[in-house]
């Protein structure tokens, strides 16, 4: 997925001299060929993710496409204001990539992981939010944001837990992608990020009828869609690796609320914080985001279905 | 409610005469009135600075305030912002009914400057937002290789804001010397003066440490405004620039001047006319 990253970056760059990326002294291979592609183009902005993402607003407003990278606990979170008064209000077209989202910096402790970004955009206006799973959505993720010339927070997670498509989805802003089919009035699994893969594994294994879809575009999210899926399903399972509170289960729970009441499953971080460190592995664990975990919590729920 | 604009549309007078500092807080004690708004001192401390550049430094060509070739006066303390509406009424930009009907249900003209406002750059009310967004414009610029100048109008209050720094060591870093830091120091904060809340020590030292080419200056001596912007730009070096412009908080009106009551006061009948026959008599 970093690969497929660098790839679209590289491309995006070079077809329009107008792209820019900034970086809060993150992302030290990363870049290596961006740098060396398009080295005017690079601008390293140091450690102060404030001014930059306000230099980016300044930068839009020049003719400049900015792309902002930092790790996601700074890029949106820290920087949430900047996002919401000098980009969205004026829907400049900068794109903010917040790496590492989730529990990927699972050693270093709760200042480099981030449970609560989708919840904080999510709620800006004018902001949508991307969440790519794999390496081909990732690139579609960037290639739309681009060409939306309108702010867009791009959340990259885990990054190494595989294809969840076998190529380029066809996908449309706002739609969720079919990963694989189910039977009607069986439950459907609603996944982002890196969870898409555990909602696959444990779909496989448990619930050979239950239909997976991908959620790559979590602001804005196709509310038709999301309630016609609702209407034919026994029950939902939404899965993410972010807070229970204002992610993409609480925007399928808002829509379904609405439009076609069905009894949801929300499986993400709870309201605390990591307390140990560790493998990233253990700490999905702690936070009863693995496999086993996950399979167990759902497999009680259906049971009251 | 006073709802009359008593300085006449002046579109065809000379530009001293529609920037002079009387007539546009004449416009701005109106429209507080008007609107039964606070933020008088925080306005009148910019006036002059704010009448130097419009008359004699902004470029707009065309009069448009959205010419892509334009210079960017970038207002980060926005709270000072019916200082800019007046002079945006000078130039045409604004008309007289947005002014008597300042805070109006449904108006466009804020409390705290808003870039959905055609000539303002930046939203602006939350502290050193528009410093940063200013920097970017003064590389953007630079990259484009255009001549275009970058003002960024901050409060001396507002840079207590981390951003601030954060910018300034970006602007030196690369450069910018396109880019204008103007440092309104009127020694007062919302909660009371600056020495008391955060004492700032030499606002022009610290600039020039963090590598800017400094200039401090009487801010409502519209002479030496005017000069020291110019022997700024003058300069051969690749610094950025500050002036840092010592002004009185309220001035023109005595007794609002020094007093940081009238961050926070709005105007009542009493003070109002007070306020105009005062200004008539120290403009006098």
């Amino acid at each position: 997925m970093r690969a497929a990253f660098s790839d679209t970056l590289v491309r995006l760059a070079k077809a329009d001299p107008k792209v820019l990326l900034l970086t809060g002294d993150h992302g030290y291979a990363l870049f290596d060929d961006f740098r060396r592609a398009c080295p005017a183009q690079y601008i390293n902005a140091g450690i102060a993710e404030q001014n930059m993402v306000g230099m980016a607003a300044g930068l839009a407003r020049t003719g400049f496409r900015p792309l902002v990278y930092g790790l996601s606990a700074f890029i949106p979170v820290r920087v949430l204001e900047q996002i919401k008064l000098d980009i969205a209000h004026d829907q400049l077209p900068v794109i903010l990539i917040g790496d590492g989202a989730g529990f990927v910096y699972s050693h270093l402790g709760t200042s480099h992981q981030s449970s609560e970004d989708i919840a904080c955009t999510r709620a800006i206006p004018d902001l949508s939010v991307y969440s790519p799973a794999d390496r081909f959505e990732l690139a579609v993720c960037m290639e739309m944001a681009y060409k939306s010339k309108a702010p867009v927070y791009l959340r990259m997670g885990k990054s190494d837990r595989g294809d969840v498509h076998r190529e380029a989805p066809k996908a449309s802003i706002g739609a969720l992608l079919p990963i694989r089919h189910g039977l009607a009035g069986n439950i459907n699994f609603i996944a982002t990020g890196s969870m898409v893969r555990t909602a696959i594994d444990i779909a496989d294994v448990h619930y050979p009828d239950a239909a997976v879809w991908s959620a790559p575009f979590i602001k804005p999210l196709g509310a038709q869609q999301v309630a016609t899926i609702c209407a034919q399903s026994l029950a939902v399972v939404v899965l993410e690796e972010h807070s229970v509170m204002g992610g993409l289960g609480s925007a399928i729970s808002e829509i379904a609320s609405e439009f076609s009441p069905v009894r949801i499953l929300r499986i993400g971080v709870q309201d605390r914080f990591s307390q140990h460190c560790g493998t990233y592995e253990y700490l999905l664990k702690e936070h009863g985001l693995d496999r086993a975990s996950v399979a167990q919590r759902i497999e009680a729920f259906v049971k009251t279905v | 409610m006073n709802k009359v604009l008593t300085a006449p549309n002046a579109r065809n007078a000379s530009a001293e005469t529609r920037f002079a500092p009387a007539r546009l807080r004449r416009t701005v004690l109106e429209m507080a009135y008007a609107g039964g708004t606070v933020h008088i001192g925080c306005a009148f401390s910019i006036i002059e600075l704010l009448a130097v550049l419009y008359r004699s430094h902004l470029q707009y060509p065309g009069n448009n305030p959205q010419a892509a070739e334009r210079d960017y006066l970038v207002l980060s303390k926005g709270h000072g912002v019916m200082a800019q509406y007046a002079c945006m009424r000078e130039l045409g930009w604004l008309k007289d009914e947005a002014f008597t009907g300042y805070f109006a249900d449904g108006s466009n003209l804020k409390g705290l400057s808003d870039s959905r406002i055609s000539g303002m750059e930046v939203t602006s009310g939350s502290l050193g937002h528009g410093f940063s967004v200013g920097v970017g414009m003064a590389m953007g610029a630079k990259l484009r290789c255009t001549d275009q100048k970058t003002y960024a109008l901050v409060g001396d209050g507002e840079i207590n804001e981390g951003p601030i720094w954060e910018g300034a060591l970006f602007a030196a870093h690369h450069m910018l010397k396109n880019f204008m830091v103007i440092v309104d120091e009127n020694g007062f904060q919302a909660m009371g003066s600056t020495q008391e809340v955060i004492d700032l020590g030499s606002i022009k030292a610290k600039f020039e440490s963090f590598g800017f080419e400094a200039l401090s200056i009487d801010g409502h001596d519209q002479v030496a405004i005017n000069d020291s912007i110019k022997q700024l730009w003058a300069s051969h070096s690749t610094a950025p620039k500050a002036l840092i412009a010592k002004t009185v908080k309220g001035k023109g009106v005595p007794f609002m001047e020094n007093n940081n009551i009238w961050h926070y006061t709005r105007l009542d009948p009493e003070t109002f006319a007070q306020a105009l026959t005062a200004l008539a008599g120290s403009a006098s």
